[in-house]
């Protein structure tokens, strides 16, 4: 007997509005479809009516967690199309702003991943460190979530001594801090089992469906346009990409820990080779009639940014394609013969931002295909697979 | 793997000051770049309108009031300002400052409203008005 289970737009369990519907045999999801379109604020066709400058103070807006991101992408979009380079400190600020971001996304994932999977005082802790890195940013840019630390050839302010100091302190806590974290996992067993197995991606569908950031990378497939396609800075800082192979939910906590120990090691490096002179340059307020694409890593995956401009001083189109509608397809794959009760913490693992992703009513084809008949054989291999997968968990290990 | 790791660490907590303040009655000092809200020093703006120019929200709003005498009037629409401090970056003179309040929250949006009448001041800009 199949049943079709809506959950969201409005849902205790989602926190962002989104809708999922699921064709649940039992306990077990066996078709899922998502359908967009509830958070369109047409925020694009608002980016044709302002100038290239006001436009970084919208971009900022697409997202609150990843606010740098959208405005970085954007900026570096933008700078390609005016000719411009920033001098060396500006994009020093830039990218040290960039990680520290990433740092505070990634504490703020751990958090609701604690808190998805019932470890309420592990969200706790995990988001009172965060609070260390949030005033980090506030130190550097005067406020908390939108850091309106980009403009159009630069950075808008400077970093002094005292910050530097600063920065170099705090991050010696949380660097602490995330150590204790990553060996709660070889400790805490209820934490492990309960993310082991949980929404497996392989690494050929994480490939074929073009996941992005931590999804694909726990999937075993190191991709990171910070390697693969470097922009600003990151040809010359050392860094590693950090995967995991166990493909599930633990995989993408994994992946997200290890990444913050190398952004601490990042944010270091920046800090210690921070170059003297400028922060900006001067832009000028037209761009020739040319097109560009930008790409950046965001915390949740690559993000990007198509610009057109028509020699006027307003864009004349803005694409852009957040991570979040990048892991759209590979999570329908992923829901598939899991259960119910995982539905929060596969959707939480993606890092969903569906203020994000919700552009251009561009819907993300989720259907397999027709209604399936299921004959009893198939049933049975279907719940070996299950079972499967709780042998999995059953030997789950923190791989850490 | 043991059980209950986690409880050394919650034990602790029992025993540590709270991660938060007393809000209301005690407030954390902003940080030397906060953006708060804007205003203006009259008696250093030429009216170049870059400020108008590059608000993102339209928050700004410049009128002559008196052509012949130079008098002009900026109402600064607080309710709208996304205290991106852009006018801020963008003002020649200096004449455009953010404050430091963040308690601005008010029951009607007109009392958000702030205006100055002044005339053009005569300074020397410290950089080009960003036009081109
Ligand atoms: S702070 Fe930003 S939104 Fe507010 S008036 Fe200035 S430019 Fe406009
Ligand atoms: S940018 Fe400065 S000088 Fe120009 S109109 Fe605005 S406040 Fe006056």
């Amino acid at each position: 007997m199949k049943f079709q289970i809506p959950i969201g737009p409005q849902h205790p369990a989602l926190k962002e509005p989104i809708s999922l519907r699921m064709t649940v045999e039992g306990e077990i999801i066996r078709d899922a479809d998502l359908r967009l379109g509830y958070n369109h604020r047409g925020l694009e066709k608002l980016a044709e009516q302002k100038t290239w400058i006001q436009n970084i103070y919208l971009t900022e807006r697409i997202c609150g967690i990843c606010s740098h991101s959208h405005t970085t992408c954007y900026v570096q979009g933008v700078e390609k199309l005016m000719e411009i380079e920033p001098p060396k400190r500006g994009q020093y600020i830039r990218y040290l702003v960039s990680e520290l971001e990433r740092v505070h996304s990634h504490l703020l994932w751990l958090g609701v991943a604690g808190h998805e999977a019932g470890f309420d005082s592990f969200f706790m802790y995990t988001w009172r460190d965060r609070e260390i890195v949030m005033d980090i940013l506030e130190t550097i840019s005067g406020n908390r979530v939108h850091y309106g630390i980009n403009t159009i050839g630069g950075v808008r302010r400077d970093l002094d001594e005292q910050q530097v100091k600063h920065i170099l302190d705090s991050l010696a806590i949380l660097r602490e801090r995330s150590e204790y974290y990553q060996h709660l996992g070889t400790n805490e067993p209820s934490f492990v089992a309960r993310l082991a197995g949980v929404g497996y991606l392989s690494r050929e569908d994480a490939i074929a469906l073009c996941a992005v950031g931590p999804t694909v990378r726990a999937s075993g497939v190191p991709m990171d346009v910070r390697k693969d396609d470097p922009y600003g800075i990151y040809g010359e800082v050392p860094f590693e990409v950090c995967t995991a192979d166990t493909c599930d939910v633990l995989g993408r906590t994994v992946v997200r820990i290890k990444e913050l120990f190398q952004c601490y090691n990042i944010i270091e490096y920046l800090l210690k080779n921070l170059p003297s002179g400028p922060v900006a340059v001067r832009a000028p307020r037209r761009a020739k009639p040319n097109e560009v694409v930008s790409r950046y890593e965001a915390p949740r995956g690559e993000n990007i940014h198509y610009i057109k401009s028509n020699g006027t001083d307003k864009p004349e189109r803005l694409k852009v394609r957040a991570p979040t509608l990048g892991n759209y397809a590979a999570t329908i794959k992923m829901l598939k013969n899991g259960f119910i009760a995982d539905v929060p913490l596969i959707f939480a693992a993606i890092d969903p931002c569906i203020c994000c992703a919700e552009r251009a009513v561009a819907l993300v084809d989720a259907r397999s295909g027709q209604e399936r008949i299921i004959s009893m054989n198939a049933l049975k291999k279907l719940s070996r697979q299950v079972s499967a997968g709780n042998a999995r968990k059953r030997e789950a290990e923190w791989p850490l | 793997m043991k059980i209950g790791a986690f409880i050394p660490e919650l034990l602790r907590h029992l025993f540590k000051k709270p991660a938060t303040v007393d809000y209301p009655f005690q407030k954390l000092e902003v940080p030397r770049d906060f953006r708060g809200s804007p205003y203006l020093r009259p008696e250093l703006c030429i009216v170049c309108r870059a400020c108008e120019r590059d608000c993102p929200a339209e928050a700004i709003e410049i009128t002559a009031t008196n052509e012949a005498e130079k008098r002009f009037r900026m109402v600064i629409h607080n309710d709208r300002c996304i205290h991106c401090a852009q006018c801020v970056d963008s003002c020649p003179t200096d004449a455009m400052q953010m404050d430091t309040r963040f308690e601005i929250s008010d029951y009607d949006r007109h009392n958000l409203k702030m205006e100055w009448e002044y005339v053009r001041a005569v300074v020397k800009p410290k950089s080009e008005p960003k036009t081109s």
